[in-house]
């Protein structure tokens, strides 16, 4: 970055100025692993009597053992989970924007104000009276029920990232498409939904690691019968197996993690700010 | 619109709309309704519960959420205004990671790190800076609860101001500049006061989310009072399957949440003008 003549002294001595920056980004490093680095020691400690800084014993006992146990379960469960829901979030919701984006259709605020509630009242109070709902159909603790209710919160992300996502191809396009003949059904084939598909992509990794990640729900609906990663890690945890739950932790991680390094130079910002919500 | 065209448009918009209105709207409804009901009558007897047995806890939520909310925004504030003025993008990216990192990771991590025998703790006396026989327990109580909530919600905040701050055009900065404004005078001066709008919405949003915050609570918190308000709504279900009650809570929780709201969209409105 240039400095102005007048931009103040700092920019004169250079060297000092390189190590103030190196000095933010380890503060920030520290800020940011130094909660996470805990689960890692965790995760292959063996013995670790207190107040040693370092495991008494480090090995990956707990990793071979986690893996033959419920946690594979936990995680099988979870996956399959995640990708009926994307898969089911995906096809009811990419018709549904679409007609939103485009289509003069009645009482289009209050459908998209349905879509928002999810998101601007607290979840907990009202999946307590859900899994009431879901129990009385015979939906509760079974694999449909967990399924239904990841669809609420990933229907939310889904109809507002994707109808924004129409809203940003131009209209005009379509428009050419039609007068040159092409009915409704195919300028969205061949022209809405090519030119949406990276926007979609998008939009459908963000509801796959919603429902992956999802806990209140999940806990609710599906416990003790269907249990995925996250409440699986949180019984280990408030059971105190902390080695069990630190890998769990890990593994939780690295969805995420990787679709951020993923997707860093391909998303925008405004789908970024929907994670934050898991 | 031609009438097949109409039928293709409500056959695509139902599926969607049942499952939110099913499992989201009808339950919050519910929610108001069962809040007033107790041993099959109409009674204001719930929320006469909620006052006598849980009205410590909503002001131990609202604190919780209002401190986070602060410590969050005021670094946000600074971190931001330093990242705009100094690109630095390393910085930026390491405060993305949180935003990926699940809650209830988060409260495990934290669980671990801030319990009395925790990581901190043991490099703390280390050093010599905690007795041993002794330690204090952040975790376990409001402070952990707020170090988890602000940990992950920073990251939200940082993409929200700093997305806010680089919509402030450079020409403002480079003349403050060349009058000799340091960095705190920019950020003071001008990117502030330019961004409040979209300051005020990230605020209200991540309030919001605080009050509601669930897993977190569950596996930092105490298991003793005061507790956040959805660990009571769980724990009187769970315990007591008092649903009434519960409910009664619930429908206080939406009400702070819908003052969040009304806030925020006063905030968009103004914006508007």
């Amino acid at each position: 970055m240039t400095v102005g003549p007048n931009g103040g002294g700092r920019a004169g001595v250079p060297v000092g100025w390189r190590t103030l920056r190196m000095g933010g980004v380890v503060l920030a490093a520290v800020v940011i692993f130094g909660p996470l680095s805990s689960l890692v020691i965790w995760s292959v400690a063996e013995k670790w009597y207190w107040p040693h800084l370092f495991p008494q014993q480090v090995g990956l006992f707990y990793w071979a053992k986690v893996l033959q146990g419920d946690m594979l379960r936990a995680l099988q469960d979870g996956f399959l989970i995640a990708v009926v829901v994307t898969i089911l979030t995906l096809l009811i919701t990419v018709p549904l924007a679409y007609v939103l984006a485009r289509l003069p259709i009645p009482l289009k605020p209050l459908i998209l104000m349905i879509f928002l509630l999810p998101q601007a009242f607290p979840q907990l109070p009202v999946f307590v009276n859900s899994t009431t709902l879901l129990y009385r159909v015979n939906l509760g603790g079974k694999f449909w029920g967990v399924v239904l209710i990841h669809m609420v919160g990933a229907l939310v992300f889904a109809v507002w990232t994707m109808t924004a996502v129409f809203r940003s191809v131009p209209e005009a396009l379509e428009e050419a498409a039609i007068n040159l003949g092409a009915s409704r059904l195919k300028s969205f084939f061949s022209v809405a939904l090519p030119l949406a598909t990276p926007g979609i992509i998008a939009s459908t990794l963000l509801v796959f690691l919603y429902s992956l990640d999802e806990f209140t729900g999940t806990l609710l609906v599906g416990s003790p019968f269907i249990l995925t990663l996250p409440v699986f890690m949180y019984r280990t945890s408030v059971g105190y197996e902390l080695q069990v739950a630190s890998i769990s932790a890990l593994m939780l991680m690295v969805p995420g993690i990787l679709l951020l390094v993923l997707l860093e130079r391909y998303m925008k910002s405004e789908y970024l700010s929907m994670f934050g919500r898991v | 619109m031609r009438l097949s065209l109409r039928i293709a448009c409500l056959v695509i918009a139902l599926p969607p709309l049942a499952i939110v209105i099913w499992l989201f709207f009808i339950p919050f409804l519910s929610s108001a309704h069962l809040s007033l009901v107790r041993e099959d009558q109409w009674s204001l007897r719930n929320y006469y519960l909620v006052w006598r047995l849980y009205r410590y806890d909503i002001l131990y939520t609202l604190w919780i959420a209002f401190f986070s909310l602060v410590a969050v925004l005021v670094f946000a504030v600074f971190l931001c205004g330093y990242l705009r003025i100094h690109t630095n993008r390393a910085v930026e990216f390491l405060f993305k990671i949180p935003l990926f990192i699940p809650f209830v990771v988060v409260g495990h991590a934290m669980r671990v790190l801030l319990a009395p025998k925790g990581t901190l703790n043991a490099i703390l006396s280390q050093v010599g800076l905690i007795n041993i026989n002794d330690p204090p327990s952040i975790a376990f109580g409001w402070m952990g609860i707020a170090v988890s909530l602000i940990w992950k919600n920073l990251a939200l905040a940082v993409l929200l101001v700093l997305g806010a701050y680089r919509s402030v055009d450079e020409t403002f900065l480079e003349a403050a500049r060349n009058f000799g404004a340091s960095a705190f005078r920019q950020i003071k001066d001008i990117l502030l006061p330019m961004s409040r709008a979209s300051l005020a919405v990230a605020g209200a949003f991540m309030f919001t989310s605080m009050l509601a915050s669930f897993s977190v609570p569950l596996m930092i918190g105490s298991g003793e009072p005061p507790q956040m308000v959805m660990i009571d709504v769980y724990y009187r279900i769970n315990y007591q399957g008092d649903y009434g009650t519960a409910n009664a809570l619930g429908v206080i929780s939406y009400l702070l949440a819908m003052g969040v709201a009304g806030y925020y969209l006063r905030t968009i409105s103004q914006k508007g003008t």
